[in-house]
């Protein structure tokens, strides 16, 4: 425990009707420090009993990445033999850097439009006034309570029209995921509330457009909410594996990596395939982990000290 | 430099409130113009209104030659001082004075001399780098005056921009606004609640209230003759007196009749109250400001008479709180200067004090329609 911490022997009191200081040992004190670190230690043991079951999978299925023996679900831990069998075979032998850049090229797209979508949507919502706009805010609430699958079987009929399934998979995912852009404006629109509605009138005295107002002003101030909005749009398509598995049904080319993954564990060789499957589980996390670590900062990034009086 | 017109400009909100009432006004060239009134008055709406901020419900705005209600606010070739200042809080000092100048796609050594120059009329060259949230409340504001001069507009909008400031710094920087003024020579709108701000600022100051002018006029006029009992109470600190009276109109001329007071009014009040067709009244309002109180001796008789309720000592005069047996206490104010230090002993709480105006000083108002009975 640090120094500061640590509870005082003795407590000085000044009396003030015999006109002395006193020490006091401060058995009240005592007590209150003591109720605070049981808490403080009962909270701690909880918070690592969850981790631990929450890190269990994640190492469970790095270790079995690096197995080489072959078998599926083995009832030991550390693997017998280590290697990077899996990781060759996966970029050389199998279609995964193929699914992998299904995925990324479908994460990225997404990304970039949704963004895109998503932020004119909560600045238009939270800066003009217009006819229906609280009419259409009911109705996207509403609307968003619905699941997204009870649009599948709906969705797969007009992608298939359209041409968008199987070989054309890839659009077609990508039209799935930026159709619903505008209904979650809900953050970002909470976010551009809080900056001054003045800096906005004050920029389009001085000269500029809503929409440069729109890109000088408000993206600046707004840059946590934009990298969050941009990793929610690239997680979302990045590990979806209910739309992917069936608008690519069948077509192996057009899988994205959670559907191309589960294909291995549940057609083809389970005992054969599946390490190979931790392996891929592992590649699919890196970079999603990398652009958690390196955009985290900008989550607690205050930017709009000093805008207005203070 | 331009004249700004607005005729039966209307505001009225969606929900049906109506903000401002059938405004008229006509601002000329290079002349500073202060709306003020109370919160919810209609007076930043207005300014607003003027800026593009808000919609015209109806009416005619016209800056310059050009009828404007429909143009966008950055073409309209004005600027705007916001009350919380309204800095962006991203870039620099030097950047934000410059936006306006970027926008416009403006040579970058013509922006440079620009901003520099502002910067030095502000005295806020040494701030230049910095971002604003590392200044104060009066530097914030130097900046937001400095990126409305820059663009050299054809008209000035400032929205209450001393209110953040405290009392100091606002005295000062009201000093600095006149000088500014001096300065760039140009049309300046300007909007406060505080009459002090008003008086001291404006060339011509519209009192509102409810979405209503109350009145235009001079800071002179308004306080000379105000036209109605609001913009007598809303002019001038403290606020006038207001006494219920009787108006007497005898063959000698019109009497004021408060308590045993009885006031013959002079010749210029007779005439404009026998130009407007008054007669006596039971009831009247009658106003006397303050400072136009004198205190006299209790043996006079044409007085009215009262007790010292409190005493404030404001240094260079005294606010006295005067119960009359009228339902409001009567507020003098009393130049320290003038009295002998006997008599400060004797203005205490709790003594009795009688006290006198002139004829001159008087102001009458309808206690019906509240509108002055002197009004020309």
């Amino acid at each position: 425990m640090k120094k500061e911490n640590q509870i005082p022997e003795v407590d000085i009191v000044v009396d003030h009707e015999a006109g002395v200081i006193r020490e006091v040992k401060p058995e009240k004190l005592r007590s209150k420090k003591g109720h605070e670190r049981r808490v403080n230690t009962s909270i701690y043991v909880l918070l690592t009993v969850m981790s631990i079951i929450w890190l269990a999978p994640f190492v469970f299925l790095v270790l079995q990445s690096f197995r080489c023996e072959s078998g599926g679900q083995v009832n030991y831990l550390l693997p017998k033999q280590w290697g990077l069998d899996n990781y060759v075979f996966l970029f050389t032998e199998s279609n995964f850097p193929r699914w992998f850049m299904n995925t990324l090229t479908i994460g990225l797209v997404v990304a970039v439009v949704q963004t895109v979508i998503q932020l004119s949507v909560s600045y238009t919502l939270s800066r003009m006034r217009f006819r229906g706009r609280k009419l259409f805010m009911k109705a996207v609430l509403v609307l968003g309570m619905f699941p997204g699958f009870l649009t599948m079987i709906c969705l797969y009929f007009l992608l298939k029209q359209l041409g968008m399934t199987q070989a054309g998979a890839i659009p077609g995912l990508i039209l799935i995921y930026v159709a619903s852009s505008g209904m979650g404006y809900h953050i970002s629109k909470g976010f551009f509330d809080t900056i001054p509605k003045s800096l906005d009138e004050s920029a389009r005295i001085d000269g500029a457009t809503r929409f440069q107002v729109f890109l000088k002003i408000i993206m600046p101030l707004a840059k946590p909410i934009v990298i969050y909005t941009i990793l929610m749009a690239f997680m979302a398509p990045w590990g979806d594996y209910v739309f992917a598995s069936y608008v690519a049904f069948g077509k192996a080319s057009s899988y994205n990596v959670a559907v191309g993954l589960y294909q291995w564990v549940n057609t083809n060789d389970f005992q054969g395939y599946f390490t190979r499957f931790c392996a891929g589980g592992v590649i699919v996390a890196i970079p999603i982990t990398a652009l958690l670590l390196a955009l985290q900062k900008y989550y607690v990034e205050g930017v709009t000290g000093g805008t207005v009086k203070g | 430099m331009a004249c700004v017109k607005l005729e039966h400009v209307k505001k009225i909100y969606d929900g049906g409130v109506v903000a401002v009432q059938d405004f008229n006004l006509e601002i000329k060239d290079k002349e500073f113009v202060v709306f003020v009134g109370p919160s919810g008055c209609g007076k930043s709406t207005t300014l607003r209104m003027i800026a593009g901020l808000e919609d015209i419900s109806e009416g005619t705005l016209t800056i310059g030659e050009r009828v404007v209600n429909d143009v966008e606010p950055k073409d309209r070739d004005i600027a705007m001082v916001f009350q919380n200042y309204a800095l962006y809080p991203h870039i620099t000092v030097y950047e934000n004075m410059a936006f306006p100048l970027r926008i416009r796609k403006m040579k970058n050594d013509e922006i440079h001399r620009r901003v520099c120059q502002a910067a030095e009329i502000l005295g806020i060259t040494e701030y230049l780098g910095r971002k604003p949230k590392n200044l104060s409340g009066g530097q914030r504001q130097r900046v937001a005056i400095g990126r409305a001069i820059v663009r050299e507009p054809q008209v000035f909008l400032m929205d209450e921009p001393l209110s953040n400031l405290d009392a100091k710094l606002r005295n000062q920087m009201r000093a600095e606004i006149i000088l500014l003024r001096k300065r760039l020579d140009t049309t300046f709108i300007y909007v406060t609640h505080d009459q002090t701000e008003a008086m001291t600022l404006g060339d011509r100051i519209v009192i509102m209230k409810d979405g209503f002018i109350q009145q235009v006029g001079t800071p002179e006029e308004v306080f000379d003759t105000p036209h109605n009992l609001f913009v007598a109470g809303f002019i001038g600190a403290p606020q006038m007196n207001i006494f219920e009276a009787k108006l007497d109109k005898r063959t000698d001329g019109y009497h004021v009749l408060l308590q045993d007071m009885d006031l013959k009014l002079d010749e210029d009040k007779c005439k404009l109250l026998e130009n407007n067709g008054v007669k006596s009244m039971d009831k009247v309002l009658l106003g006397v400001r303050p400072e136009h109180m004198t205190a006299c001796s209790e043996s006079e008789t044409n007085c009215v008479k009262g007790t010292i309720m409190v005493n404030e000592m404001m240094g260079s005069e005294l606010h006295l709180h005067v119960a009359t047996g009228m339902p409001k206490n009567t507020i003098l104010r009393l130049p320290t200067v003038d009295l002998t230090s006997a008599e400060r002993a004797a203005l205490v709480a709790g003594n009795k004090l009688s006290f006198t105006f002139a004829s001159k000083v008087v102001q009458l108002f309808d206690p019906e329609s509240e509108q002055s009975l002197l009004y020309k």
